[in-house]
C-alpha cells in the first residue's frame, strides 16, 4: 500500500492503495465516484473512460502509480443533476441514453475532443468516438448529443467550460 | 591574347556548350516518358482471370497503400512518410477521372514494370516498381483483370508533400538508372518448387525487402545486404536471416501462421506496418502464403538460437538493487507490473490470443527501440469489425518518462541485452512520429 | 406465475410502514376504500390486474400526500419507469414529478413475472392505468361528498380536488393515513386520450440525468456499509473438472478474506476490489482441471442444429397442400449470440440473521427468489429480491447467475454485503447465448404471382431457461450436490419462443408452419430480445424478396398483394413513401432493401426500408441511411419509442453484420469485444428516421423487440438489390461478403 495524491476535477485527494491498482476502482471505491464504469476491464470499450491531462484514457488501463500529478477529469467534474454542464445538457436535451451505462465514458471521449477542437466536423466526431462502445444502438443520439454540445460551446464566451 | 587562342577558346566554349547541350537532351530523354492514350473500355475478362488476380493483389499487398477506408477499396489516399517527404497512394479503382480507368493493359505494365503513369509521369519508388518489375506477363494480365473491374470510385489523390527538390519527378529517372533492375525473375534450380514459388512471391509481388532488406542513402535496395533488415514508416524492421534478433528461432510453421493470422502463439503478433501485411495475406490462398514461409524461413533457420529467458508466469523480475540505474529501472518495472503485467506476465484468460510473454518479444531485441516504443503508444487493433488480436495503446497513459524507463527496464530484465544508446533522445524521436 | 394475494411478507411490511388498511363494512354503508376479500370480478382484468387486483398493491398515498406508485417491472435502460410514471401521473392528475415509482422489490411491488417480452406496457402499463383512474374516481367521489358537490364541479390539480368555491383537500387529507384496500373494477374508464396533458407527450427520461452527473444509478454503484468484493472463478471449459486446487496461497494474498470452494464452484472474497480481481487471477492459476472436449467438432449453426433431437409441433396448419405453379425453397440460418452488454453482470447479497437480502438486475425478482429459496435451501420469506438497474440485458443474461453467485457468497460470509461482478470473459464465456437456429421455406406462386402455398419449418434449442429452478442457475449446476436444469419447454403460441413470428402475417390460402423443438444444446441458450422473431422473420421476409424477385414483383408491391390487416399497409406504405422507395434511383454498390413483421403478429406493427453500401473486396456493409414506420398502438413517450425502435435497428445490425460465437470442441473462444466485435460508430447509418402512427385510445402494443428482425432481413435485401448477392446465413460479415456465401 502506498499514498497517492491525486487531482481529480480540480480537487486533491489522498488514496492509500496497491500501486497496480487500476485508475478506475481508485474513482469507483476509494473515491465513491461513479462515472467511470467498468466494462472490460480491457480497454476494448471505453465504459471507463476518464481525461487525463486532458486527453482521453481507458482509466482500467491506467496503474494509479502512474497518474502524478496530471489532472484527471470525470463525469462529475462536468456539472451536477441540478446545474449541468453544457455537454451533460445536451445529453439530457437529446436524451441520449438507452441503458446509459456507455455514456459517462462517452461524455469524457468527447470532452477530450471539444475541449482541444471545439468544432469539429461530423466525420471527426465519429472517428474520434470509436474506441467507444454502446450495445444500445444509442450512436445516432450520441453524435447528435456532441454536435449539439459543440454548437453550444460555440455561442459562449471565450474560456467558457463544456 | 592571339586569334589562335581566342578561336581556341572559342571553339572550346562551343565544344562545352555542345556537350552542355548534349547532356541535358540525354537528361531529358532520360527523365521524359510519352503518355499512352487513354482506351474507351476496358476488354471483358473471364472469372478465373479475375480471381488469380484477386489472389495475386493479396499477396502483393496492394491493399496496404491503397485502401485507407474498408468502405472504399482502393480508392488510395493513405500517407506514406519517406526521407524523401510524403507520397500519398493513388486512386487504383477504374475510375475515368480519378482512377486509373482508361488504362490500357499496356499502360499498367507499363506501371508495374517501369513506374511510369499512363500520362507519362514517373511514379515515385514508395511505389515499389522495383519489385513489380520482375513479374510475370501473365501474373501482370490477370491483376489488371482485377482492377479493372472493381467498382468505380470517385477518389482524387491529395497532393504529395515532398522535400526540395524531390517534388520534380523527373529525377526518379535517375534513381532508376541506380536502382531499376530490369532483368526477368528466374528461379533457382537448386530449390524445389514451392521454394521457388515462395521467392518469386516474397520477392517480386509480397516485396518483403522494401522494408526487411536495408537501403542506400538515395533509397535504393541494397542487395548486398538481403534481408538484413531496415526501417519502414518510423519502425525498425528486423532481419529475416542469420541476423534476425527474434529471441525464440522461428519455425517454418510459426511463420506460415504468423503470416496468415498475425500471431505465431507464443512467439509474435504482428504490430505496425505488419499489420496491413498480414490483412492481405489472409486473403490470399493459403498455399502461396505457405509458400513463402518455406522461402523466408530457409534464411531465418541460419540464426543462431538464443536462449529465452525464464517463460514461467511471473518471470519478469524485480530491478536488482545494485543496478547502476535503479531508480529508472524502479520506474520501469513499476509501470509493468501496473500497465503491462496483467496481459502479458500473469496469465490473461484466452480470448484473441493471450498476450505475449515480453522476454520472448522481438521487439526488446532490436538495435534500437522504436519498434518497442510504437507498440506500446500504438497497440495493436483489428480491423475493423473483425475479430483479431487486440493489444490496447498506451500513448496517451504513460509520459515520457515512464516509457523511458519502462522500455530501459525491458531492454535489461527481458531482453538481458546492453542498453540501447542515447535511448532518451530515441524514445522522444519515435514519440514524435505520428 | 402465481398471482392475486400479496406475500405474507409484503403484507407484513405493508403493515409496518405504519399505513392502516381497513377492511370493515359499517351496515350497508360501506366507506368507499374499503371492501372485503372476496374477489369481486371473476372476469378479465385489465393487464396485471387480472393478478393482483388490489388497487392498493400498486397506489399509496401517505397522509402528507405522497404518492408511491408500485410495478412489478423492471428499468432495463428502455424508459419503462418514465412511461409508467406517465401514465399513472394522468390518471392521477398529478405532476409526474410528484410521484414516486417503485420497481420491481419481491417485498414491495406486485408480482409481474418477468420484465420481458415486450409486455411492460401492455401488462404493467394498462393494470396502472385503470387503478389509477379508479383510485382517482374514488378520492373524487370522497372529496364531492366532503364539500358536498357533484364530483364533475372539482377541478383536481397537483394531488388536490378543489371545490368550485375555493375549498381545497388533498388526496393525502382525503385517505388520512389510509389505503385503498379496494379491487379493480374491470368497468373502469380511464380518461379519454384527447384530454392527456402527460401521456402521450415526450417527457424526459427520470432516470437519464443522475446518468449523466455521475450519479448513483447502477447496481454496480452500491456502496454499502461494510461491503465485500468477490470474484468467481469459472471452469476453463463448459466440460472441465476440477482436480486440484491450492488455496492455501490465496488465502494469504493481501486482502482476502475467505476462499469459497463447493465442487466446481470456485470464489474469492476480499476487503477491497481489485484485490478481488487479484486474487481471483491467483486462484485460477493455483486450480488444475481437466478438460474434456464437449462441443461439437462442427461450429457451423446448421450443422449444430441438425445433430440435435427434436420435438415437432404443427402451430399452423391451414388449406391444403400441394398446389400448382412455381416453388421455391430456401434454408436460412443463425449463429450463437451474445447479449454482451456492455456492463457485466453484477449483484449484492447480504445474509443477516437468516435473511437473505439480493440487489439484482434481474429481469424477474420473483421467480429469481424462488430459484434462490431452492438454491439456499431456506423459504421463500426469506429471501428479498430488489430489482436495481443494470446495464441494458436485452434478454435472459448473467444477472440472475451473478445473483447466485453473491448469494452463494453471502452465505459463506454472513453479516457483510457481499458484491460479486462478473468480469468481461465471464459474461462472454458463460451468459446465456442465443440459440443458434435453422430455417426452410418453401412456397409456391400462383399464374398471377400470388402465393399459393407456404410451407416452414424452424429448428431451434430452447429460448427460456430462466429461473424459476435452481438449476437454471449456473453456480448450481458447479456444485458439489449440483442442481439440474430444468427440462426446456417451448412457449405456446401465440407469444411462442422459437417459434415467435414462425407464422407469417400474410394471407395465404394454404400453409403449414412447424416448429421443431430441441430441448437441448451443446451450450446454454436462452431468450435474447425479439427470442426466434429475430431468425424467423429474417428467413420470411428474406423468402418474401426472393418470392417477389421470382414473380417479377416490386418488393413493396408483393407484400402488399398479401396483407389484409390494414395497419399493416398503413405502415408498410409509411415507410416505403418515407425512405421514398418508388423513386429509387440505383447507384453502383449501393442497394435498397424492404422488410415487415408485426411482433408475435399480436404486438407492435413495424416496416423498415433501409439502403446499404456493399465494398465486396473488404466485405464491409454499412446501411447508409433507414427508415422505420411503426404502430403500437396508443404511444405514451413518443421519444421513449423512438429511441427504442433507433436502438433496435442499430443492435440488430449489428447482430446481422457482425456477430457470432464461436467455440472450438472445448470451450467458447469469443471472450471479449476482440473476438466479438460489435458495431462501431463508423457503421452506423448516416439517417435514421422512425415515423410512428399514433393510435390514441388503442391498447398499448409491445415495442421494445419490433425492429430486430425487419432490420435483419431488409439489410440481407439491401445487399441482394446492392450486388446480386442472396446471403442466408447469418452474420452477414466480412469474411462472407468477401467469399460470397
Amino acid at each position: 500500500m502506498t499514498t497517492y495524491h491525486l487531482r481529480v476535477n480540480g480537487r486533491d485527494h489522498a488514496v492509500d492503495t496497491d500501486p497496480d491498482t487500476p485508475l478506475l476502482y481508485v474513482l469507483r471505491n476509494d473515491l465513491q465516484m461513479n462515472g467511470a464504469k467498468f466494462g472490460c476491464g480491457l480497454g476494448q470499450c471505453g465504459a471507463c473512460t476518464v481525461t487525463m491531462g486532458g486527453d482521453a484514457v481507458m482509466s482500467c488501463l491506467v496503474p494509479v502509480s502512474v497518474v502524478g500529478s496530471r489532472d484527471v477529469g470525470t463525469v462529475e467534474g462536468l456539472g451536477t443533476a441540478g446545474k449541468p454542464g453544457m455537454l451533460q445538457q445536451a445529453f439530457i436535451d437529446e436524451q441520449a441514453a438507452q441503458c446509459g451505462y456507455c455514456i459517462a465514458g462517452m461524455m469524457m471521449r468527447a470532452q477530450s475532443l471539444l475541449a482541444k477542437n471545439p468544432k469539429p466536423t461530423d466525420a471527426e466526431i465519429t472517428k474520434h468516438m470509436m474506441p467507444n462502445l454502446c450495445r444500445c444502438g444509442t450512436h445516432m443520439r450520441i453524435l447528435r448529443a456532441v454536435r449539439r454540445a459543440s454548437n453550444a460551446m460555440a455561442n459562449q464566451p471565450a474560456g467558457a467550460k463544456a | 591574347m592571339n586569334r589562335a587562342a581566342r578561336k581556341r577558346r572559342s571553339r572550346r566554349r562551343s565544344v562545352v556548350l555542345a556537350l552542355l547541350v548534349l547532356v541535358l537532351l540525354a537528361a531529358w530523354a532520360i527523365m521524359w516518358r510519352p503518355a499512352i492514350d487513354p482506351q474507351a473500355q476496358a476488354p471483358a475478362f473471364d472469372a478465373a482471370t479475375v480471381e488469380r488476380g484477386r489472389n495475386l493483389a493479396a499477396v502483393g499487398t496492394c491493399a496496404a497503400c491503397h485502401t485507407v477506408d474498408p468502405t472504399r477499396p482502393f480508392a488510395g489516399g493513405r500517407a506514406l512518410a519517406t526521407p524523401f517527404g510524403t507520397v500519398y497512394s493513388t486512386n487504383i479503382t477504374p475510375d475515368a477521372r480519378t482512377g486509373i480507368g482508361g488504362w490500357s493493359e499496356a499502360a499498367f505494365t507499363r506501371a508495374l514494370r517501369e513506374g511510369v503513369s499512363r500520362d507519362g509521369r514517373l511514379l515515385y519508388p514508395a511505389f515499389p516498381y522495383d519489385h513489380y518489375t520482375r513479374l510475370a506477363q501473365d501474373d501482370i494480365r490477370a491483376m489488371y483483370a482485377y482492377f479493372m473491374t472493381r467498382p468505380a470510385l470517385d477518389a482524387p489523390a491529395p497532393p504529395n508533400d515532398m522535400r526540395f527538390p524531390f517534388g520534380f519527378r523527373p529525377l526518379v529517372a535517375f534513381w532508376n538508372i541506380l536502382y531499376l533492375k530490369r532483368e526477368p525473375w528466374r528461379p533457382d534450380p537448386k530449390q524445389n518448387a514451392e521454394w521457388n514459388r515462395g521467392a518469386y512471391l516474397a520477392d517480386v509481388l509480397s516485396h518483403c525487402g522494401a522494408c526487411h532488406t536495408p537501403r542506400t542513402k538515395l533509397g535504393g535496395t541494397d542487395f548486398d545486404r538481403t534481408l538484413d533488415g531496415g526501417e519502414a514508416e518510423g519502425w525498425y524492421v528486423p532481419a529475416l536471416n542469420a541476423k534476425s534478433p527474434s529471441p525464440v528461432p522461428w519455425t517454418r510453421e510459426h511463420l506460415a501462421a504468423y503470416l496468415r493470422t498475425g500471431i505465431a502463439p507464443d512467439h509474435a503478433a504482428a504490430g505496425g506496418p505488419m499489420q496491413a501485411v498480414v490483412e492481405n495475406l489472409r486473403l490470399a490462398d493459403p498455399k502461396d502464403v505457405e509458400a513463402m514461409a518455406t522461402y523466408i524461413h530457409s534464411f531465418l533457420a541460419q540464426a543462431p538460437g538464443r536462449q529465452a529467458r525464464a517463460s514461467q508466469p511471473g518471470g519478469m523480475p524485480a530491478p536488482q538493487p545494485d543496478d547502476p540505474d535503479l531508480a529508472r529501472m524502479r520506474t520501469g518495472y513499476e509501470v509493468y507490473a501496473g500497465a503491462c503485467a496483467r496481459c502479458h506476465d500473469t496469465g490473461r484468460e484466452e480470448t484473441s490470443g493471450a498476450a505475449l510473454q515480453l522476454q520472448k518479444a522481438v521487439a526488446l531485441y532490436d538495435p534500437d527501440p522504436r519498434s518497442l516504443v510504437h507498440i506500446v503508444r500504438q497497440g495493436i487493433s483489428p480491423p475493423d469489425g473483425e475479430p483479431a488480436r487486440w493489444m490496447p495503446a498506451f500513448g496517451d497513459i504513460l509520459t515520457h518518462d515512464q516509457t523511458t524507463a519502462l522500455v530501459a527496464y525491458l531492454r535489461r530484465y527481458g531482453a538481458g541485452q546492453p542498453q540501447w544508446e542515447h535511448l532518451d533522445d530515441q524514445v522522444r524521436k519515435a514519440e514524435q512520429q505520428p | 406465475m402465481t398471482g392475486g394475494v400479496a406475500s405474507p411478507g409484503r403484507r407484513r411490511l405493508l403493515a409496518a410502514g405504519g399505513s392502516l388498511t381497513l377492511a370493515f363494512a359499517i351496515g350497508a354503508m360501506r366507506p368507499a376504500w374499503t371492501q372485503d376479500e372476496t374477489p369481486l370480478n371473476k372476469g378479465k382484468m385489465p393487464g396485471s390486474l387480472e393478478k393482483e387486483p388490489w388497487l392498493d398493491a400498486w397506489i399509496r398515498i401517505d397522509a402528507d400526500n405522497r404518492v408511491t406508485v408500485f410495478t412489478g417491472k423492471a428499468e432495463l435502460g428502455q424508459g419503462i419507469k418514465t412511461a409508467l410514471l406517465q401514465v399513472a401521473a394522468e390518471e392521477l392528475q398529478l405532476p409526474p414529478g410528484r410521484i414516486q415509482l417503485v420497481t420491481a422489490d419481491t417485498a414491495r411491488t406486485p408480482n409481474e413475472g418477468y420484465t420481458a417480452g415486450s409486455h411492460s406496457m401492455q401488462d404493467s402499463g394498462t393494470a396502472l392505468r385503470y387503478a389509477a383512474a379508479q383510485v382517482h374516481g374514488i378520492l373524487a367521489g370522497m372529496a364531492a361528498k366532503r364539500f358536498d358537490v357533484v364530483p364533475a364541479t372539482l377541478t383536481a390539480r397537483d394531488g388536490a380536488f378543489q371545490a368550485a368555491d375555493g375549498r381545497r383537500v388533498t388526496y393525502g387529507e382525503l385517505l388520512a393515513g389510509r389505503q385503498l384496500h379496494v379491487q379493480a373494477d374491470p368497468a373502469i374508464k380511464p380518461r379519454d386520450p384527447a384530454s392527456h396533458t402527460v401521456a402521450g407527450k415526450t417527457l424526459a427520461r427520470i432516470d437519464i440525468p443522475a446518468k449523466v452527473t455521475g450519479g448513483v444509478a447502477y447496481v454496480q454503484d452500491l456502496r454499502l456499509p461494510g461491503m465485500v468484493h468477490g470474484r468467481v472463478v469459472r471452469p476453463p471449459a463448459p466440460g472441465a473438472r476440477l482436480v486440484e486446487v491450492d488455496v492455501a496461497g490465496v488465502t494469504r494474498l493481501p486482502g482476502v478474506l475467505k476462499v469459497v470452494r463447493d465442487g466446481r464452484f470456485l470464489a474469492v472474497i476480499a476487503d477491497g476490489e481489485y484485490r478481488a480481481v487479484k486474487a481471483a487471477a491467483a486462484l485460477a492459476r493455483a486450480a488444475r482441471w481437466e478438460v474434456q472436449p464437449t462441443l461439437p467438432a462442427n461450429a457451423d449453426p446448421a450443422a449444430v442444429v441438425r445433430a440435435l433431437p427434436t420435438q415437432p409441433t404443427t402451430i399452423l396448419d391451414r388449406g391444403t397442400p400441394g398446389s400448382a405453379g412455381r416453388t421455391l425453397t430456401a434454408s436460412y440460418t443463425k449463429p450463437f449470440q451474445l447479449h454482451a452488454s456492455i456492463g457485466p453482470s453484477c449483484a449484492v447479497a447480504q445474509l443477516v440473521d437468516k435473511q437473505y437480502t439480493v440487489w439484482t438486475h434481474s429481469q424477474g425478482v420473483y421467480p429469481l427468489q424462488g430459484a434462490l429459496a431452492e438454491l439456499l435451501g431456506v423459504d421463500k420469506a426469506a429471501i428479498r429480491c430488489i430489482h436495481t438497474e443494470g446495464s441494458g440485458c436485452y434478454g435472459h443474461n448473467a444477472a440472475d447467475d451473478v445473483a447466485a453467485d453473491a448469494a452463494l457468497l453471502a452465505r459463506a460470509f454472513p453479516g457483510r454485503p457481499v458484491r460479486v461482478q462478473w468480469m468481461r470473459e465471464d459474461e462472454h464465456g458463460w451468459e446465456p447465448f442465443g440459440p443458434a437456429m435453422l430455417t426452410r421455406v418453401s412456397a409456391t406462386l400462383d399464374g398471377l404471382g400470388k402465393i399459393a402455398n407456404w410451407q416452414y419449418d424452424v429448428w431451434s434449442p430452447p429460448h427460456n431457461t430462466r429461473p424459476g429452478k435452481a438449476g437454471n442457475l449456473l453456480a448450481a449446476t458447479h456444485l458439489e450436490q449440483p442442481f439440474v436444469p430444468d427440462t426446456p419447454k417451448p412457449s405456446p403460441q401465440p407469444e411462442g419462443s422459437g417459434d415467435r413470428n414462425a407464422i407469417p402475417l400474410y394471407a395465404i390460402p394454404n400453409a403449414r408452419v412447424v416448429h421443431q423443438f430441441q430441448p437441448g444444446a451443446p451450450l446454454r441458450t436462452s431468450a435474447l430480445r425479439s427470442l426466434g422473431a429475430y431468425c424467423n422473420v429474417f428467413s420470411i421476409e428474406s423468402f418474401m424478396d426472393e418470392l417477389a424477385h421470382a414473380a417479377g414483383a416490386d418488393p413493396v408491391a408483393f407484400r402488399l398483394r398479401h396483407l389484409i390487416d390494414p395497419r399493416a399497409v398503413e405502415v408498410v406504405r409509411a415507410a416505403a413513401k418515407r425512405f421514398g422507395w418508388d423513386n429509387y434511383r440505383k447507384t453502383p454498390r449501393r442497394g435498397r432493401g424492404f422488410a415487415f413483421a408485426r411482433y408475435k403478429n399480436l404486438a407492435a406493427y413495424c416496416a423498415i426500408a433501409l439502403e446499404v453500401e456493399v465494398a465486396r473486396e473488404t466485405g464491409m456493409v454499412r446501411v447508409t441511411r433507414a427508415v422505420a414506420a411503426v404502430d403500437c398502438g396508443e404511444v405514451v413517450n413518443p421519444d421513449g419509442v423512438r429511441n427504442q425502435i433507433e436502438g433496435g435497428i442499430i443492435q440488430s445490425s449489428s447482430w446481422t453484420l457482425l456477430e457470432r460465437v464461436r467455440f472450438d470442441q472445448q470451450q467458447v473462444l469469443t471472450r471479449d469485444w476482440a473476438g466479438y466485435p460489435i458495431l462501431r460508430f463508423n457503421q452506423v447509418p448516416e439517417k435514421l428516421e422512425v415515423e410512428l402512427i399514433d393510435r390514441p385510445g388503442q391498447p398499448f402494443l409491445g415495442t421494445g423487440e419490433a425492429s430486430q428482425g425487419p432490420t435483419g432481413a431488409a439489410i440481407a435485401n439491401a445487399v441482394f438489390d446492392a450486388c446480386g448477392l442472396r446471403l442466408r446465413d447469418l452474420p452477414l460479415d466480412r469474411a462472407r461478403l468477401r467469399a460470397g456465401r
